[in-house]
């Protein structure tokens, strides 16, 4: 039994639902895209980004099913003799007319029934298809900056970023953590031999003087006579005594500026180590800084790519939602034509009478009639 | 035809002491060429010295030994009292010797240098540990309560000045001067104490301190053969060189004397006198004992045993005695021969062993009789030689032949004293000697046998309402022998009057030329 729905329309009713722009759309032949069938015109215009290259499914511009899923969707509803018989025997006149017209009516009944079920399920998976397209279609895209001195960006498709700097970049990066770790490792130095270092450096400095003040002090009181003075209050001659004082207070200074200086030091090569680790990330910085502008029209394009996915759902959605629409519309016409037959063949027969639903046909034709039944595709 | 007898008078003969330096031909005869026991009296005369007087009534605890210290220790109150030194032992008082040596302490030597500073006496020697005396009794220096630094600082001078003590000569460190705190005899090592060492000062490069000395605010460092001067001692620390003097030095602590306007010491080459010799930067001509400057260097060199010294000014004379060698030369301070140089006259034989003067002007002695006071005409009840030798004399005219008809001399004093006229020829030393006695004279006492006694022989009781006035003698001894000169001689033993020689008249013929 054929599918009066599907396949050749064989009457105004079928090349109604047939044609292009209705309810159901052929498969094989050449379709308007989904942006026609939503009436929208698709730019031919080069996308400012070039959008994900997702390939378009088949049916890509009808609702996306292919026509043996919306074969399966619809149901197959056989437009074979039999069927035809059945038809001409219900609308047949008689007690078994009734009959028959009860039979059919019930048949029809059931197979609403069993078409709503179906839909459902076929809902169910086309929807899943549309998920699935949206995430190809969602997926992101890897991408690479390159910097005006060398140095690349990379994202990987796993969203991994991989940064690479030029050769001069990474030998200057290089030397300056590399300062930047002698500067911090002597920073970290204790400073005792540093500040016997600068000590030992100006007393260098000072014992000159101190030499010549010594010779002089000791002419003079070689003059005066009194080298050989030794006192219990000063030691030697109070020249001598203050001398020695000046002097002992000089290394105390010279102690205190050494540990000073030492320190001083140490907060300078504390500071310029920190100058040089903040210098060797500049390149990295500059590379990072750089994919900044890349970054914005990366997410430009994937503001449109997500909107465009999203209007690609929407749309594919509004045709699965319309072809299921149709599907419960013939479910039900098929269960009312069900439960008028059901009916009519229940009541007492008082006159004969013609059939009704022969009257019908005869009166409005039959394409009227299926599409009064809701037997339409 | 006899021919007229010639007078030669010789006045005050020897008044310049002994000259023993210049030729003895031709010399002026106010010089002399012995003067033994002999001083310059106070109207320019050669006359006996005193002797002494031993007040120590008991010498027991000298044993044979003689008092070699004497020191007159005066404390706060200017109670004076007198302290000496001998046979190992330290004594207080003058009759009775009353050792007050510190106790559990051996004292091996009698070299003590004794010093006053405030209101205690200090006693230091060589290798001997110091002893202070507090008026009361004598301690060692080291158990004086907060001594310090006493160790090492056993000197063998020390001088009292600028508020301080000051110690020199220690063994092995005979260039260092120590000095105490202030007004602190016993702390060496507190305070504002020090020392100097003048291994970088003595000006010839080395020398070791021999004696200290104070005078016009400077502190004086003899040497050996230098001398150094200090100024602003007042501040030991600060005090700086003055002066320096090369080539002449101290030979002994002992001989420096003040004369309160110069400082006198006794240098290798003789008598010196700090003022002059920083005046004229030891020039020769400073010597105070030129006209004995060699016997003096002979006795210095020769002396091993110690020296002593005393200035009188109450004597008017600077006396220094070489121990070891009994001889004591005295030098009359009243005044200065042309040259510069003091008279000099020597007493040998002497049995002084220690001087000081006390501050009512006496001398005291220091002998094996214990203190004695240098006063009367006998030494201890004995009798001296005193002894006067002119030297050659020409008169005038050394080529003629002179016969010595007449000696005149007179005679001050000497009181029935046995004169010995000496005169010989031609530098013979076989004098021909002519002895007489002088007179007579005792004196008259108020009250006592003034109108005849009961007994008019008894000379000891003179007839007389007064004392006659000094006694003098004046004889005529004859004379024989000729020669072209003539040394005259007088000796006499003093025993217990003085005796000076006023003049000596020669009455002689002149022969002929030889």
């Amino acid at each position: 039994m054929s599918n009066l729905l599907i396949g050749n329309p064989t009457s105004e009713y079928e090349r109604q639902i047939k044609a292009p722009g209705g309810i159901y759309q052929n498969a094989t032949g050449s379709s308007p895209t989904i942006a026609q069938g939503l009436n929208m015109t698709p730019t031919t215009t080069a996308p400012l980004f070039q959008m994900p290259s997702v390939a378009p499914p088949e049916s890509a511009y009808s609702t996306g099913l292919s026509p043996q899923q919306q074969a399966s969707l619809l149901g197959t509803i056989p437009a074979s003799e039999e069927s035809s018989g059945l038809l001409s025997g219900l609308l047949g006149g008689g007690g078994v007319s009734n009959l028959l017209g009860a039979g059919a009516g019930a048949l029809l009944a059931q197979q609403a029934y069993r078409r709503l079920g179906d839909i459902g399920d076929r809902a169910m998976s086309g929807a899943e298809d549309i998920a699935q397209l949206g995430l190809e279609q969602t997926q992101f895209r890897p991408f690479t900056v390159t910097s005006a001195t060398g140095g690349m960006f990379g994202v990987d498709p796993q969203g991994g970023t991989t940064m690479t700097l030029s050769p001069e970049e990474q030998a200057l990066q290089s030397s300056l953590l590399g300062g930047a770790g002698q500067f911090f490792g002597q920073a970290q130095m204790p400073t005792a031999e540093r500040e016997a270092a600068i000590y030992d450096r100006m007393r260098a400095t000072m014992s000159p003087e101190e030499e010549r003040q010594r010779l002089a002090l000791e002419e003079r009181l070689a003059s005066q006579g009194r080298l050989g003075v030794r006192t219990a209050q000063y030691g030697g001659a109070p020249e001598q005594f203050a001398m020695a004082q000046a002097q002992e207070e000089a290394r105390n200074r010279a102690m205190l500026g050494a540990m000073q200086q030492a320190q001083t030091e140490q907060a300078q090569q504390a500071a310029l180590g920190q100058q040089f680790l903040g210098a060797g990330y500049i390149p990295q910085a500059q590379l990072l800084a750089a994919t900044q502008p890349a970054m914005t029209t990366a997410q430009i394009q994937q503001r449109g790519q997500l909107e465009g996915a999203g209007l690609f759902g929407e749309a594919r959605m509004s045709g699965l939602e319309a072809l299921l629409s149709s599907g419960i519309g013939q479910a039900n016409l098929f269960g009312q034509i069900g439960s008028g037959l059901l009916s009519q063949s229940l009541q007492p027969v008082l006159q004969p009478q013609s059939s009704s639903i022969e009257d019908l046909i005869k009166q409005y034709g039959i394409g009227k009639v299926q599409e009064l039944l809701g037997l339409g595709g | 035809m006899s021919q007229e007898l010639k007078s030669i008078n010789l006045i005050a003969p020897a008044f310049r002491g002994v000259n023993t330096e210049d030729s003895p031909i031709a010399q002026d005869p106010s010089f002399a060429d012995v003067a033994d026991n002999a001083v310059i009296d106070k109207r320019g005369r050669i006359a006996a010295r005193k002797g002494f007087e031993v007040i120590t009534t008991s010498a027991t605890p000298l044993g044979s030994n003689p008092i070699t210290v004497i020191h007159e220790f005066e404390d706060g109150a200017g109670v004076t009292e007198v302290l000496s030194a001998g046979n190992n032992k330290i004594f207080k008082g003058t009759t009775t010797l009353t050792d007050i040596t510190p106790g559990s302490y051996t004292i091996n030597d009698n070299n003590w240098k004794v010093v006053n500073f405030n209101n205690k006496a200090y006693f230091f020697q060589k290798n001997q540990e110091p002893v202070v005396y507090d008026g009361t009794s004598a301690v060692k220096l080291s158990t004086v309560s907060g001594a310090a630094g006493i160790t090492g600082k056993y000197g063998n001078e020390v001088l009292s000045a600028f508020g301080r003590l000051w110690v020199a000569g220690v063994t092995n460190d005979t260039s260092t001067i120590y000095w105490s705190d202030l007004l602190i005899g016993h702390d060496f090592s507190g305070g504002t104490s020090g020392s100097i060492n003048l291994d970088k000062v003595w000006p010839d490069g080395y020398d070791e301190v021999v004696a200290l000395s104070a005078h016009n605010n400077l502190l004086i460092i003899f040497g050996r053969h230098s001398i150094v001067v200090y100024q602003g001692a007042e501040a030991p620390a600060t005090m700086s060189l003055a002066d320096t003097i090369n080539g002449v030095g101290c030979v002994d602590r002992d001989t420096v004397q003040y004369t309160g306007t110069d400082v006198i010491f006794l240098s290798h080459t003789g008598l010196r006198s700090f003022g002059r010799v920083i005046q004229e930067k030891s020039m020769p001509i400073t010597s105070l004992s030129k006209t004995v400057t060699k016997d003096i260097i002979a006795l210095l060199q020769n002396e091993t045993e110690s020296f002593r010294s005393v200035y009188s000014p109450e004597e008017s004379f600077y006396l220094i005695t070489f121990a070891g060698q009994t001889t004591t030369y005295c030098f009359d301070t009243r005044g200065t021969l042309e040259d510069g140089s003091f008279r000099a006259t020597r007493w040998p034989s002497s049995v002084f062993k220690a001087y000081e003067r006390l501050q009512n002007g006496k001398v005291y002695i220091g002998t094996t009789h214990g203190i004695s006071e240098y006063k009367s005409y006998t030494d201890n009840n004995a009798k001296y030689r005193f002894r006067y030798y002119s030297p050659s004399l020409t008169f005038g005219d050394p080529s003629r032949v002179k016969f010595l008809k007449k000696i005149k001399p007179t005679i001050v004093g000497g009181n029935s004293s046995s004169i010995f006229m000496k005169f010989a020829y031609d530098f013979n030393t076989a004098y021909r000697t002519t002895k007489f006695t002088t007179g007579n004279q005792l004196p008259a006492y108020f009250g006592i046998n003034e109108f005849h006694g009961d007994d008019p022989g008894d000379e000891s009781n003179p007839l007389s309402e007064f004392t006659a006035g000094k006694l003098t003698s004046q004889v005529s001894l004859n004379a024989a022998g000729g020669g072209t000169s003539i040394v005259v001689g007088l000796e006499a033993d003093i025993n217990g009057s003085e005796l000076s020689l006023q003049e000596i008249n020669i009455l002689a013929l002149i022969g002929k030329i030889l």
